[in-house]
């Protein structure tokens, strides 16, 4: 920022600043030396001056001190008494002096001298000096002796010493001083010099710099309008500085660019310049050769057409030799004559005013002219004339340009006269020769006999007719109302009449005010009857026409006899293409809705035909009947789609070739989504003992192939199935027979040899019944039937002495079915022996019955080892088992479902499972259900897929199973769920997993538990203790000890109805503490009692 | 060489139990000879990888993987060493060729005298021997 700042500034301001900034540093240095050196003097001139004032006080003291011994000395000597008063003064000075002595800066060692002599002079002045004198007035010289001997004199010697000594320090210490002055002000010089060296210095570098600054861009900036001068590239590179020189930097490159651009574009303009002089010039040159073209142009003109000019107002200004010659005038008689002089006859007025209204607008006019020549012959000119238009555009002159076309507008004249002529020659020839064409080529009858028509109007200008075709009654008719027409076909017994004696004939009659039209003359209408006859004088066809107002001619008459003995021909031909062409088609049609495909091939390979079947065996989309395809096309497109190509190809090879002995086949295989398996053979086709082609028929086998297949895998796979437990029979028999082994093992021997029978046995009576069914030999005896009830049936077997439990859960309303009883329960009896046999150990199996639309739906579930979800599909196949080491030990024909698919498909139903591995198998069938009502169908439907949900669930705990389908076909007709349990232990399980709104329970039930335990596992668990419980017992209710607890009772043999009656109730009082009802019994006594709670 | 005392080894395999009883009992009276069996075609090649065998007889038709797949995923060198009998219910030839090509050197069709087998197996192992 400050950077930038101090860049930006103007080389003026910023000198400015440096310069200032250096003056006040000068002067501030300048200023601080002089005070430093000014105070330093000062300093050294008080210290002398203090010393020298000491030096003066220690002298003066000296001298003082000499005084007052000079006095005392003279008081003593002479004892006079102005001495001793000088002395007193002379020590009062030595007082003074010391005073101020004391008050200047003292050293220690002086303060100590000071002290001395002060104490000396008191002493001196109190005792010395009063005890001299006391001495001395005494005269006791002594006394005074012996008191300057005490010391004093010695000791004002030693203060004089020190005086002394100390002048002589102080005359030295000013010298000192003096020479430390003189060494400081040379030292002081050389620092001013110092710094004025430093100041030129510093100035010395700022006007270098400052040359730089300004000096070197300056020389750029010459060097650089040198070379723009020059006309060379400008190459200044940007300045970075927004100063001065940076802005003149910037304004010239803005100056030498702009002067550049100028010039380049100049350069430029210069270029155009030179192009358009360049094409100029060119111009010229294409100018001068064109008019050098045009001149010779028209020098050709000159000599082969008539060339005129006339002036804008139409007035002859030139004329040449042709125009004159054709004209017969004489040029001269021409020029200075308007152009009316020759008077254009076959011009109308129209087209003189179009000629006036081109030329006038400048455009280009072109006739051909009709005028008089002088000698009044006709001249026919071929005349353009041109307008010629000055700068102004107006017209200047016209040019006429002319050719004589007079001969040739005779020569056309007389061809069109010829041509007239000729045309009404070919017109009737033509409709000859169309006729001709037409009943030589037309081979549609009703197409024929409308051109036929069409050809007689034309020819013989026949008003009205009409031609009919005696076989298939096809008619054509012209000018003839549709409902006339339909009166002479069926009024033709009378037309046939006279046609037989009579081939033709004429009847004449008045015409009618229809043919009369606006005719104001009476017109006759003249009626021609012909007949089309044939070699053995068949009548073909018949032919009316009628002509109103002209008769026909003999000649006419003959004509039209010739012709119908053409069109007798025609019409026998025809007839015999329809023939063939019938035949044609029916061979067609026959080929193409034959299976097979087939082919024919021709002796060069060429594929002359093949079939519909064919082209769709072989995917040929874009063949069409007609199509002939090379060798090479066909048999590579076949060759591609067949596995076996090569075997292929060397059959098509053999088959074409003229050896080919008699007829060949060969099995390939069509390569698509799932493999097709083909038979082709060849038979060479001979016409008049002459081969000209071979036939190719391909026959899809794929069916009867894999039939085969099927039928040598199950061959294989029943010896398989036979093999295994005959092994065992026959190994152990022999190993029984060879050895002597343990009774045991004997025993055990025995028993697997008889397990291994009986399996065998299963073994062909399960195939032999598949067979049967397969074959269609087994008989059904369909009947009515309950599933329900048959289900309940086969369940009650399985009953007793299995080790599952089977739980049978009821929704359908309708369970009748048609069927045949011993195999629907052949089927029950296999799925639920599957179901019990695939869940090893204890397991539950289910076996629901409900209603779908127009069906009833079993469903056997386990929860056994359940099947891998790839093997499901294959299940119902012969022979399929699940393919694990679990699923082998338990065994089994592999029959069993394939026997429960052949009988539930014959019985119009569908049979499924679904399975999870480990978890368990469902296995479905679905027959058609027979509907009571099937008025309510629909609702029903509605009723069951809405409801499903909301029907109450009701559990029948009974082990008699008639009883329970009794009670259960009565609750489901109410619309209850209905849930079997004949085992009390299950029922209860059962009811701690469903919601019930009421448990029947019989009292009877097992060995281990009866009815009463039941009640009390429900009355004792909190969860079902609120589910009411309806007792069915066979037991009067008066004989249970336990009756005290029980307050619904039924007693066997009841009408089901009170049962529903009582659950209905219940349903509709919605009861949920667990009070238990009793219905009504049958003398009417009210039946519930709602007082009594169950304990 | 082994000696003549030394217990010789039988691998049989076979899916159906009543059939691996009746070879095993079948072959019982041989003296010196230990019975090893396996119930599908995985355990035989977990048994067949940890010991050797003086006999494999092998069922051709076992669910999961046929007796023939369980040669093809034997190493070559194991099946040259090993003599190996199929044990088939499909006598047909196809199958007899098959199970050549993989390499069982012997072809037993069911169902099979069990003397016979006993005739065969002591042929082989004094072969063996």
């Amino acid at each position: 920022m400050n950077r930038t700042k101090f860049a930006n500034l103007s080389i003026r301001s910023k000198y400015f600043r440096i310069i200032s900034a250096m003056f006040v540093v000068v002067v501030l240095t300048a200023a601080g030396l002089l005070l430093y050196i000014n105070s330093e003097q000062h300093k050294l001139s008080r210290e002398r001056e203090l010393l020298q004032n000491k030096a003066q006080t220690i002298n003066e003291l000296a001298v003082t001190l000499n005084d007052v011994f000079f006095r005392a000395r003279g008081y003593t000597a002479l004892k006079n008494e102005n001495e001793l008063e000088l002395a007193y003064e002379a020590l009062a000075k030595l007082g003074t002096v010391l005073g101020d002595y004391s008050r200047l800066k003292l050293s220690p060692e002086e303060a100590q001298f000071r002290s001395d002599l002060q104490s000396f002079s008191i002493q001196y002045g109190n005792e010395t000096l009063p005890q001299a004198v006391a001495f001395v007035q005494k005269d006791d010289y002594e006394g005074v002796r012996a008191l300057s001997k005490a010391g004093n004199t010695e000791k004002v010697n030693n203060f004089l010493a020190y005086t002394k000594d100390y002048k002589v320090r102080a005359d030295q210490l000013l010298s000192d001083m003096v020479r430390q002055a003189i060494r400081q002000s040379n030292m002081f010089t050389f620092a001013a010099f110092t710094l004025s060296a430093l100041l030129l210095v510093l100035f010395t570098l700022i006007i270098w710099r400052i040359l730089r600054t300004l000096v070197n861009p300056i020389i750029k900036l010459e060097a650089a309008a040198h070379s723009l001068a020059a006309g060379e590239a400008v190459l200044l590179g940007e300045l970075h500085t927004q100063d001065e020189i940076g802005r003149l930097y910037g304004a010239f490159l803005n100056m030498a660019r702009s002067i550049q651009d100028k010039e380049e574009e100049l350069t430029m303009q210069n270029e155009e310049l030179h192009a358009q002089q360049d094409e100029l010039h060119d111009q010229q040159f294409r100018l001068e050769r064109s008019l050098s073209e045009i001149e010779s142009m028209m020098v050709a003109l000159n000599q082969s057409s008539a060339v005129a000019i006339l002036s804008p107002k139409g007035i002859f200004t030139y004329v040449n030799e042709n125009l004159a010659q054709y004209t017969g005038y004489k040029a001269e008689e021409i020029v200075g004559h308007p152009y009316r002089l020759f008077e254009l006859r076959n011009l109308a007025s129209v087209q003189m005013e179009e000629m006036r209204r081109k030329l006038g607008t400048g455009m280009v006019w072109s006739e051909e002219l009709l005028m008089d020549a002088k000698d009044g012959t006709p001249l026919w000119l071929h005349t353009t004339v041109m307008p010629y238009l000055n700068d102004e555009g107006a017209i200047y002159q016209y040019i006429l340009i002319a050719s004589n076309i007079t001969s040739v507008k005779k020569v056309q004249q007389e061809l069109a006269a010829t041509l007239t002529r000729t045309e009404e020659t070919k017109i009737m020839l033509e409709r000859s020769n169309q006729l001709n064409h037409d009943i030589t080529y037309t081979l549609d009858k009703q197409e024929f006999a409308g051109r036929f028509i069409d050809f007689m109007n034309g020819q013989f200008a026949f008003d009205s007719s009409l031609f009919l075709l005696a076989e298939g009654g096809i008619v054509a008719a012209k000018g003839i109302p549709p409902e006339i027409v339909e009166r002479y076909l069926h009024e033709e017994g009378n037309m046939l009449y006279r046609m037989q004696t009579e081939k033709s004939y004429i009847t004449e009659r008045p015409a009618t005010s229809l043919e009369q039209g606006i005719s104001p003359v009476q017109l006759t209408a003249y009626d021609y009857y012909t007949s089309v006859v044939n070699a053995e004088d068949e009548i073909l066809a018949i032919f009316c026409g009628t002509r109103v107002g002209a008769s026909f001619s003999a000649e006419e008459t003959n004509e039209i006899q010739g012709l119908m003995n053409r069109v007798a021909l025609a019409i026998d031909r025809l007839y015999m293409v329809e023939e063939i062409e019938h035949a044609r088609k029916l061979n067609l049609d026959i080929i193409n809705n034959v299976a097979e495909g087939i082919q024919f091939i021709e002796l060069d390979g060429t594929m002359g035909q093949m079939n519909k079947a064919l082209s769709q065996m072989f995917q040929y989309a874009g063949w069409k009947e007609g199509n002939r395809l090379p060798l090479a096309v066909w048999l590579e497109h076949l060759l591609g789609q067949v596995k076996e190509s090569g075997e292929l190809r060397n059959f098509y090879t053999q088959a074409i070739s003229a050896a080919f002995p008699d007829s060949g086949s060969m099995k390939y295989s069509l390569d698509r989504d799932s493999l097709k398996h083909m038979d082709v053979y060849a038979i060479p086709v001979f016409r008049r003992e002459e081969r000209f082609g071979t036939l190719f028929v391909h026959r899809d086998i794929t069916r009867e192939y894999e039939l085969d297949q099927m039928k040598s895998e199950l061959v294989s796979t029943v010896s398989h199935e036979l093999r295994t437990p005959l092994s065992s029979v026959l190994g152990f028999t022999e190993l029984l027979l060879n050895r002597t082994m343990k009774p045991e093992k004997q025993q055990k021997y025995l028993q697997t040899i008889h397990r291994e029978a009986q399996r065998l046995t299963d073994l062909i009576n399960d195939f032999l019944d598949l067979q049967r069914m397969e074959s269609g030999t087994q008989q059904y005896s369909p009947e009515k039937l309950n599933l329900s009830e048959l289900v309940l049936g086969v369940i009650e077997q399985y009953k007793l002495g299995s080790t599952h439990h089977i739980l049978y859960e009821d929704e359908a309303e309708y369970s009748g079915v048609e069927a045949d009883r011993n195999k629907l329960i052949q089927v029950l009896t296999n799925l639920l022996s599957n179901a019990i046999k695939f869940s090893p150990g204890r397991g539950e199996i289910k076996v629901k019955l409900r209603n779908e639309p127009g069906v009833i739906t079993v469903e056997i579930q386990d929860n056994g080892l359940g099947i891998p979800p790839d093997q499901i599909g294959q299940l119902f196949q012969k022979f399929r088992r699940v393919d694990n080491s679990a699923a082998k030990r338990i065994g089994g024909t592999g029959l069993g479902l394939a026997i429960c698919k052949e009988i539930i498909e014959k019985q119009n139903g569908t049979i499924g499972m679904e399975s999870a591995e480990g978890e368990g198998t469902t296995v479905w069938f679905r027959l058609p259900v027979l509907q009571p009502e099937p008025a309510g169908q629909e609702e029903e439907l509605l009723k069951w897929s809405s409801e499903k949900e909301e029907k109450p669930s009701v559990m029948i705990v009974e082990d008699d199973y008639s009883l329970s389908l009794l009670l259960s076909e009565e609750l489901k007709g109410k619309g209850f769920r209905v849930m079997h349990h004949y085992h009390p232990q299950q029922a209860f399980e059962q009811a701690l997993k469903t919601p019930f709104v009421a448990i029947i329970v019989d009292l009877m039930l097992g060995e281990e538990l009866d009815g009463w335990d039941l009640i009390r596992m429900f009355k004792h668990d909190e969860r079902t203790a609120d589910v009411p419980i309806v007792i069915s017992s066979a037991l009067d209710q008066a004989g249970q000890a336990l009756l005290e607890n029980v307050r619904t009772y039924l007693t066997k043999p009841y009408p089901p109805g009170e049962l529903s009656a009582t659950l209905q109730e219940i349903l509709n009082t919605s009861l949920s503490s667990g009070e238990v009802l009793f219905p009504k019994d049958p003398a009417g006594q009210p039946g519930i009692d709602r007082t009594h709670n169950f304990p | 060489m082994k000696g003549e005392n030394e217990v010789q080894k039988i691998l049989v395999v076979d899916d159906e139990d009543i059939l691996r009883m009746l070879i095993e009992d079948t072959l019982e009276e041989l003296e010196d000879v230990q019975i090893h069996t396996a119930e599908h075609g995985k355990e035989a090649l977990e048994k067949l990888a940890a010991d050797r065998f003086d006999l494999v007889i092998l069922d051709y038709m076992m669910p999961e993987m046929t007796g023939v797949e369980v040669l093809g995923q034997l190493d070559e060198a194991l099946k040259a060493a090993t003599p190996i009998m199929m044990l088939t219910a499909k006598a047909q030839d196809t199958d007899r060729i098959r199970a050549q090509e993989a390499g069982a050197r012997y072809f037993m069709p069911k169902p099979f005298s069990p003397m016979e087998l006993l005739q065969i197996v002591e042929d082989i192992l004094r072969e063996q021997n």
